[in-house]
């Protein structure tokens, strides 16, 4: 093998590394989906919560972990233990609610206003039917919509 | 006669105020994990965590759903979802269980209480009986509970592959830190 062969190898070898190298780096470290400009299935706030409390599989797998526009009245407005604020939204069933934990606080809002949010469903969880605890409906990186 | 029903009236209220015999619960908990290597730290938390406690019984439960963990990599969160936690199959983790020594909370005295609490804790469609220490916190009439316990990954029969096996600990750091409204 030539010496000019051998450079070759060489310099391609460190080529196809320094690629996968850049590859994995970028892959390790992309970015979460950009909530604000993703498509988006919407629905009312009593919709979602009866679906994911009452539908069937098929319905609960179209919807979880999708990004949905939920509309609905608020019931609530706290903040969690880490000082995000979550919205509560009514649902038909008293103590249920679409629970949207917020990426960015939203300002001036109150009980009974309103609004749309846009949010990653992750699902359904139930309360405890033994002390009349009714589940919610769970939306994170919640902004809210237009 | 009217002394006796003022006084069953007082009895009553003031056994209603206490908090010993009332349920407590959240719906934004918070959980997280720690993974700790030599190559990469991996921090996730969860802020919908579903808990009760039954003072009056001294049953804890916790529920939430796994794909509700972020990470701060959305590679880490891909991977969690679908290879290790296969959250399709397993959407949930629970926890219920008794705080073994619950009357020693004294609920009308400001203080961190330690306790021992004993259940089954179900991950990725395993369940194991552990019993970890916690601490109750009272203050100004309102109830957290926190814990920190390790688990390891093989015995919730989450498996790593080799070729990433060395950026996932054996052993992960669990942290429980949720504040309670009374029922």
């Amino acid at each position: 093998m030539s010496k000019v062969t051998k450079r070759f190898i060489f310099f391609f070898s460190i080529g196809i590394l320094l690629i996968a190298v850049i590859v994995t780096y970028n892959i390790w470290n992309q970015h979460h989906e950009d909530i604000q400009n993703a498509e988006a299935r919407s629905m009312t706030a009593v919709q979602l919560y009866k679906s994911l409390s009452e539908g069937s599989e098929e319905i609960k797998s179209i919807l979880i972990n999708q990004v949905i526009n939920v509309s609905g009245e608020i019931n609530q407005v706290i903040k969690n233990q880490k000082g995000q604020q979550v919205i509560l939204l009514k649902t038909g069933t008293s103590g249920g609610s679409v629970n949207c934990t917020m990426e960015e606080e939203v300002m001036n809002i109150k009980e009974g206003d309103v609004v749309i949010l846009k949010g990653v469903c992750i699902g359904y969880i139930s309360g405890d039917p033994e002390i009349d605890l009714p589940g919610d409906v769970f939306l994170i990186r919640c902004y809210r919509s237009s | 006669m009217f002394k006796s029903v003022f006084l069953l009236f007082v009895l009553v209220a003031a056994f209603n105020n206490n908090t010993h015999g009332q349920i407590f619960y959240t719906k934004n908990g918070s959980i997280s994990f720690f993974s700790k290597t030599i190559v990469e730290d991996i921090d996730a938390k969860n802020n919908q965590v579903i808990s009760v406690i039954n003072f009056q019984t001294g049953t804890i439960q916790f529920s939430l759903l796994n794909n509700g963990f972020r990470f701060p990599k959305a590679k880490m969160e891909e991977d969690f979802k679908a290879n290790y936690m296969e959250t399709d199959k397993y959407p949930r983790s629970t926890f219920k269980g008794v705080i073994s020594d619950i009357s020693n909370v004294n609920f009308s005295k400001d203080d961190a209480y330690k306790v021992n609490v004993k259940g089954s804790l179900s991950i990725h469609g395993v369940t194991k009986e552990i019993e970890v220490p916690g601490v109750i916190i009272v203050k100004n009439g309102t109830i957290s509970a926190q814990t920190e316990f390790n688990v390891l990954v093989e015995d919730y029969k989450i498996s790593v592959p080799s070729i990433v096996s060395n950026k996932i600990a054996r052993s992960i750091q669990i942290i429980v830190n949720c504040h309670y409204e009374k029922k």
